[in-house]
């Protein structure tokens, strides 16, 4: 009952705010912060408690089940959480960073409009990141999975009087639910291949071709959540949000759970080649995406984002590969170190003037780079490719945004062929993100 | 067959009657009859359920009333939903919206429809198809020729496919060949009235290519009496009472066929929402879109479908009304309609109706944590199990219409408000009351969902037993 106190706190706080909120009252600034510590303060020694016990029981895994959530005929949605070696991490480093960005909040955004929007919404996405770690089947992932996409878009939107963040929270939103198509479906298929999708007994057997299947579905939503190529662009979108929310979710949780995906269905993975080898090359592909234009970025976070995009790609190799461990201590090491480093970023010149004072003056150059070596019309071609990153938004947008937009307006069209008492024309096109938008002419201000 | 304890559903049809003739002579008393009569069916509903309840797996019969009308595990919910449905959107309704002739056809409305779930006989089901389509084809709701002509040609189909079956019935000897309960298996009417009947459905719930109506009532109509009717739900309803039992095996062989039709419709309206800017249209386009996930499922023959799907009319109507009441609000407040054009970031006014807005909207496209994840999940699962290949188009097309509420919520609430307006006020006590029970409803039954789906599942094994 441990696991489930540590993961239903967080739901509790939320529902309980954010019900109050609605019905016209709102929590002071302390008051939140103070509970915001408190809860995972003892969530942290909770899991702690929970990893020491597994420890000395000798036990591989502890398993809660809460019967099933809802039953139709054969198909049932089983409640089942699980703690093990692998979702233990996950879930020790989701309570520390939180807290600790829960406490930092408290002086970042102090009398901000959003304070209490923000906490709220933090201890939302605590809730989904908690589900998505301590998940005994994949129908219950779905769950923490698309709770932790909506906090993200609404975070992202945190800035909701400018444009750029609210086109942002647009932009990533659209990926996050593309790509969620896939982890819906793998349940699905889970259910009809091994009759079920709970993992708790260890992950079903499944036979090459429907590992190879359910793996590559698993994969597109894993890319989707880890910003892995082709749905890397939605990154720099999401660096609108406010700080801290950058940290903790494209530093250090949510840019991972798609990892974390992968190394729950590495057995699946295992199954089919073909699977393995797709999460190796495009796990490849981001890392080198990642470094080339994290190179470019005019901006810290951004800078920031796509450094551990990179990382990021090297970690799904890692898992492609079929290693377990390093990429669990790769991805924890990654996700302070990176934290860090985000929460540090709007004192990054301060910080350099420090660097530099200690230092007794400027430092030097770090020297050349390899690609010095390239010849120069590589190198601006590499440049340029960089600097509109990779081409990928535009390849999404020629590629199926703007056909997506113009069958929609041709439909619109169709439908009012001769019927429609509807004299109005749609050919103005809706205000997407710019990265989304068709032929928009106008201005969003 | 057993009883009822009391004439409750003609006690749930006759109080909105009584009330909305009360409101028609009396203006400045309309919303508070409007809500008594309501309120009086609300109550006779949850009675039904109760003793519905008590009594799995038996049609009630009431008391005196010549069999015109039966409770069972099919219409209980339906009965309760809509009638709660309806006092919601009387208390809530701005002052413009609540006049004598608008709140009377409302109760009108409200009648007919239960009249259409509770019945148990033809005439009474064909005349409250019609009686209930009536305020928008003639009455005060009326609007553009689209929404008036889909009107009417259901109506005709119906009452033609009633009187083929009747007709058929009467030459097979049956002696009561307007009852409900005597069609099972029967195939009353053949394939000319299985056609008439699917007829009716295709134009009442809007399926392609007979949608555009809705779009257009819901554009040029009043909003909340349009969002009203459509969560009538009477088109899946009529399948589910009358066309499956009727025609079993002619319908389980059609199924792949309309269930093929519906995920399409679902994924045209999902299209079409995408490049739609204005703001009542792209509501209207995501309710298609969603009834016709509706309509899949039920075809779906599946036990999960089928429940899946008469869960899912609950959120669809639950979930429509919170968007189209938070709509109609922002209308009224802002003196004009919307469109998506720019962005409004009307939240700064109005916080309370954005994040309202955006519960229920997500609730419609199913967020976990709201009964919305777990129809969904029942409905997916329901249709790439009969249909594999063109099963993928249901979680798709739901994906499409996230997209589209998602932007039609930032268009609204989100960005730099223009100029300062003054005197907003956020959601009044009253509004955010019944605004607040949506939410909380939908929030705990997706929390705690094996309660309803346990009450919609003797539905759907009922259904699931005439094949």
């Amino acid at each position: 009952m441990l696991l489930l106190a540590v993961v239903g706190a967080p739901g509790a706080v939320f529902a309980l705010f954010s019900l109050l909120w609605l019905l016209g009252w709102t929590p002071p600034e302390r008051l939140l912060t103070r509970v915001t510590s408190v809860v995972y303060l003892l969530a942290t020694a909770a899991v702690g408690w929970l990893a020491w016990s597994l420890h000395a029981s000798g036990q591989t895994a502890i398993a809660v089940s809460l019967g099933d959530w809802f039953v139709v005929h054969e198909y049932t949605f089983p409640l089942a959480l699980l703690a093990d070696h692998l979702s233990l991490p996950f879930l020790a480093l989701t309570v520390i960073l939180v807290g600790l960005i829960g406490h930092f909040s408290a002086t970042y955004l102090h009398r901000d409009p959003g304070f209490e929007r923000f906490y709220i919404l933090l201890h939302l996405f605590a809730f989904g990141a908690l589900v998505i770690f301590s998940a005994g089947s994949f129908d219950l992932v779905i769950v923490g999975w698309e709770m932790v996409g909506i906090t993200s878009v609404l975070l992202i939107s945190f800035f909701k009087t400018r444009q750029g963040p609210v086109q942002g929270a647009l932009h990533v939103f659209v990926v996050y639910r593309a790509c969620d198509i896939g982890i819906i479906t793998a349940a699905y298929l889970m259910h009809h291949f091994a009759h079920t999708s709970s993992f708790v007994d260890g992950m079903p057997h499944l036979t090459s071709g429907d590992a190879t299947i359910v793996g590559l579905f698993l994969l597109l939503s894993a890319a989707g959540k880890s910003a892995q190529v082709p749905f890397s662009g939605w990154l720099p979108n999401a660096m609108e949000g406010p700080t801290p929310s950058s940290a903790i979710f494209y530093g250090a949780i949510s840019i991972h759970a798609g990892a974390y995906l992968l190394l729950r269905s590495q057995s699946i993975l295992l199954e089919s080649t073909t699977a393995s080898v797709a999460v190796i090359i495009i796990g490849t592909l981001t890392a080198i995406h990642g470094t080339f234009v994290g190179r470019t970025c005019a901006d810290a976070k951004t800078s920031l984002a796509y450094a551990a995009l990179a990382q990021l790609g090297v970690v799904f190799v890692e898992i492609g590969l079929g290693l377990t461990w390093l990429p669990v201590l790769h991805i924890l090491g990654h996700a302070m170190v990176r934290t860090l480093q985000f929460l540090r970023a709007p004192s990054m010149l301060h910080d350099y003037h420090q660097v530099h004072a200690a230092a007794g003056g400027h430092l030097g150059k770090t020297g050349q780079h390899y690609d010095s070596y390239l010849p120069e019309p590589v190198r601006i071609w590499l440049y340029r490719m960089a600097l509109d990153r990779g081409h990928l938004d535009t390849i999404l947008e020629n590629g199926f945004i703007q056909p997506l937009l113009q069958l929609s307006k041709g439909l619109a069209r169709l439908d009012r062929i001769g019927l429609s008492s509807d004299k109005t024309t749609v050919d103005k096109p809706p205000n997407l993100p710019v990265v989304l938008r068709a032929e928009e002419g106008v201005s969003n201000g | 067959m057993a009883d009822l304890s009391f004439p409750l559903i003609t006690a749930a049809v006759g109080l909105p009657l009584i009330a909305a003739a009360v409101a028609f002579s009396n203006d400045s008393r309309a919303r508070l009859a409007g809500i008594i009569g309501a309120a009086g069916a609300t109550l006779c509903s949850a009675k039904i359920l109760l003793e519905v309840n008590a009594a799995p797996g038996l049609r009630l019969a009431e008391p005196w009333a010549f069999g015109l009308f039966t409770a069972d595990s099919l219409n209980a919910t339906f009965l309760l939903l809509y009638s709660l449905l309806t006092l919601g959107i009387v208390i809530l309704a701005p002052r413009r919206d609540t006049s004598a002739r608008i709140t009377g056809a409302t109760l009108l409305v409200l009648a007919a429809t239960l009249s259409a779930y509770g019945a148990d006989n033809l005439i009474v089901l064909g005349a409250a198809w019609v009686l209930s389509a009536v305020p928008f084809i003639v009455g005060p709701f009326t609007g553009t020729w689209r929404p008036r002509a889909g009107l009417a040609a259901s109506c005709l189909a119906l009452v033609a496919a009633i009187g083929i079956i009747a007709q058929s019935a009467q030459t097979a000897g049956d002696l009561e060949p307007f009852s409900l309960s005597s069609l099972q298996g029967h195939n009353y009417g053949g394939s000319a009235a299985f056609a008439l009947l699917l007829i009716a459905i295709v134009f009442r719930k809007g399926i392609f290519p007979a949608h555009a109506w809705i779009e257009d009532a819901a554009e040029a109509g009043p909003v909340l009496p349009v969002c009203l009717f459509i969560n009538g739900h009477l088109g899946g309803f009529l399948l589910a009472r009358v066309v499956i039992p009727d025609f079993p095996l002619v319908s389980l062989g059609a199924f792949p066929i309309l269930s093929d039709l519906a995920l399409l419709t679902a994924l045209y309206a999902a299209i079409r929402a995408v490049a739609e800017t204005r703001a009542r249209r792209i509501l209207a386009l995501l309710v298609l879109s969603q009834s016709a996930c509706i309509l899949a499922g039920l075809e779906s023959a599946t036990q999960e479908g089928i429940t899946g799907a008469l869960v899912h009319i609950i959120v669809v109507s639950v979930a429509t009304t919170g968007l189209f009441s938070v709509l109609r609000l922002m209308e009224v407040r802002f003196g004009r309609t919307f469109t998506a054009d720019h962005y409004l970031g009307l939240g700064e006014y109005t916080p309370r109706l954005a994040v309202f807005f955006v519960v229920c909207g997500l609730a419609l496209v199913g967020l976990p944590g709201t009964l919305g994840f777990c129809s969904e999940d029942l409905l997916i699962h329901g249709t790439l199990s009969s249909h594999p290949q063109i099963g993928l188009l249901l979680p798709v097309a739901t994906a499409m219409n996230a997209v589209s509420l998602f932007r039609l919520f930032s268009k609204l609430f989100l960005g730099k408000p223009r100029g300062s307006i003054q005197g907003i006020t956020d959601a009044l006590p009253r509004e955010r009351w019944v605004l607040a029970s949506i939410v909380v409803f939908i929030v705990a039954a997706g929390l705690m969902p094996s309660q309803i789906v346990t009450l919609r599942t003797n539905a759907a094994q009922a259904i699931s037993r005439l094949w």
